[in-house]
């Protein structure tokens, strides 16, 4: 992962969200996980092993040494076979530790990562949402907004139509015609946010999304994002924040360790996810 | 068709108060009643690679967005400097004019050509079109790997718009080149270049020479992406290829051996080159040839259908690095 996570807690007086669908187990399923497995390629990074070595001969030593800075690719296995099915009109939540696969998760869902092994089937095109998207900090934002919206597969017309929009929206004013290094990061997320909210998907899928910018901004994202979601057939909602994953989802699912731990009712596992967090923290 | 969703018996209580990490899921249904699952209700599968003609179709579909980041692209390449796209001019000239001091006035390498100057300027920049081309190909996965990772397209658009983003550099280029060439015309002992209607060829020339270098891109983005130490080898191969095109000097008077000639003189980048030399300058060693224009057009075709079969072929392993 390139993106620095963030962890962010939203004050649950700070909410005013949509209360989440009911959903028959009989509703059309909008997406199938399927024994989902994503495996890293990382480069650079090899342990060289000099605290654990034994007592070699020198040439073993050279040839050690020689080898530990060569090839120095590992794998990681972000996420461990996970299936699930998702229907029309659920709002899924996502919990997990820092590093538990969970953006990983969403983006191999949304086919932005192709899986190692497993399979994915979606309904329609899914979009994710996040601060994460970053786009080109050489470029002005008016540029950054174009390219994000045609990315994103609207017509240059449609962005033209939306760019007010999008430029109100962030409440970046002027700083939309300097190029987006000079942005502060609470403005770049704010107009990355802005961007990626200006389509509709079939599929929603919010990363950390609400963790953006000042209190009056993630009200008017909170705002926009329940106006999404009425549209989209399927919202998925990855979050430390427990307050709003419990306000806005209606199933949750507990990723650790990139294995699936638990899929239920919101409620039983927060509280489940709650009481390990709990006791994680005394341990420590 | 009814299926239970699959969700965890409740069993709650027990962890909810100790706080232990619950065994993993184990899915409801197995893989097969999955996929039946998905193809009753007409899923579509993500992250594999779709079919050639869908493929085709949904890159031509995003070819304004190609369009609009290789401007972007070209466009910001100047802007970090006080005199911003003025660049666009001056780069090129400050380069024609190293070579014309060296190669004009120093060396001699170009025996035979009546104006060495425009042969060796000429030369230059359509290999530097081409020489960057090939480049930022080769980086166009691992570059944009923030766009790749947030929003779905299909991937050959990088190294498209990369090709693209470079030939809006050479266009200015272009136009600086031809300005030296002519110039240098009226300068003691070099032959005059004229302007004739052969200048007009220029066009397909270098439109040719796109597609090529596009063809290019899709070969090295995708050994690049899938193997990344390639990239330290490509200088290499430029290299050779710069010296084996008679980009600064004459092939056919400085390789004597039949084999070599053959092959140093047909291959793609010594063909453009001839190309574009023969559209622009009045040389009698460089005379407008047919056989060259099919050439020309055999590796352009070849290199972009083969290169963008290749690409196309690894679709599903962009990304995951």
């Amino acid at each position: 992962m390139t993106d620095a996570e963030i962890d962010y807690e939203v004050d649950a007086e700070d909410l005013t969200l949509a209360a989440p669908r009911e959903i028959r187990d009989d509703a059309k399923p909008s997406l199938v996980v399927d024994d989902l497995h994503i495996t890293y390629r990382v480069f650079g990074g090899k342990k060289l092993g000099t605290a654990t070595q034994r007592k070699d001969s020198f040439v073993r030593k050279l040839l050690n040494q020689g080898r530990s800075h060569v090839g120095s690719v590992s794998e990681v296995k972000a996420v461990k076979g996970i299936s699930f099915v998702a229907r029309h009109g659920e709002s899924i939540g996502i919990v997990g530790i820092n590093g538990s696969g969970k953006s990983t998760l969403l983006r191999a869902v949304a086919g932005l990562i192709p899986p190692t092994k497993g399979s994915v089937y979606v309904a329609g095109e899914p979009s994710l949402l996040g601060v994460n998207a970053v786009l080109m900090g050489d470029l002005s934002g008016e540029r950054n907004i174009m390219i994000g919206g045609l990315a994103l597969g609207m017509t240059p017309q449609e962005v033209e139509a939306s760019f007010d929009d999008i430029v109100d929206f962030s409440g970046i004013g002027n700083f939309v015609y300097l190029p987006m290094k000079a942005y502060s990061s609470g403005m770049a997320a704010r107009l990355r946010f802005a961007i990626s909210a200006s389509a509709v998907p079939d599929i929603l899928m919010i990363d950390e999304a609400l963790a953006t910018g000042d209190a009056t901004f993630r009200n008017k994202s909170t705002e926009r994002i329940n106006k999404i979601r009425e549209q989209a057939g399927t919202v998925f909602l990855v979050s430390h924040s427990l307050a709003t994953v419990e306000a806005m989802c209606s199933r949750v699912l507990w990723v650790h360790q990139g294995e699936l731990v638990a899929d239920g009712p919101a409620k039983e596992v927060c509280a489940q996810y709650k009481a390990f967090v709990a006791k994680s923290r005394a341990k420590s | 068709m009814t299926v239970p969703t699959q969700r965890k018996a409740p069993a709650p209580a027990a962890s909810a108060t100790t706080g232990a990490v619950p065994a993993p899921v184990t899915p409801s249904l197995t893989s097969d009643q999955l996929r039946h699952l998905a193809e009753t209700h007409g899923l579509k599968q993500m992250g594999v690679r779709p079919p050639l003609r869908e493929y085709v179709r949904n890159l031509w579909a995003r070819r304004q967005f190609t369009a609009v980041l290789a401007r972007s692209k070209a466009y910001a390449r100047n802007q970090t400097n006080y005199l911003g796209q003025l660049w666009s001019l001056l780069n090129p000239a400050l380069n024609a004019l190293t070579y014309v001091l060296i190669f004009g006035f120093i060396l001699n390498t170009t025996k035979g050509v009546g104006n060495h100057i425009a042969f060796i300027v000429l030369g230059t920049f359509t290999f530097r079109f081409f020489d960057q081309s090939v480049a930022a190909g080769a980086k166009s996965i691992s570059s944009n790997m923030n766009l790749v990772r947030s929003v779905h397209f299909p991937r050959a658009v990088l190294p498209t718009s990369s090709v693209m983003s470079e030939l809006f550099t050479a266009l200015p280029a272009t136009i600086v080149m031809l300005a030296f060439a002519f110039g240098s015309g009226f300068l003691p002992d070099m032959d005059s270049i004229p302007i004739t209607w052969q200048w007009l060829l220029l066009v397909p020339a270098m439109a040719l020479l796109w597609l090529f270098n596009i063809g290019c891109a899709f070969f090295v983005a995708r050994w690049v992406a899938i193997t990344p130490d390639l990239n330290n080898v490509i200088p290499f191969v430029m290299r050779l290829l710069m010296y084996g095109s008679g980009v600064i000097w004459t092939i056919s008077t400085h390789v004597t051996n039949e084999f070599w000639l053959k092959i140093l003189d047909y291959q793609p980048v010594a063909v453009f080159l001839y190309l574009v030399r023969s559209c622009v300058m009045d040389d009698p060693t460089i005379p407008q040839s047919p056989a060259r224009w099919v050439w020309g057009a055999i590796w352009a075709v070849s290199f972009i259908v083969v290169g963008f079969l290749l690409f196309w072929r690894g679709e599903e392993r962009y990304g995951r690095d």
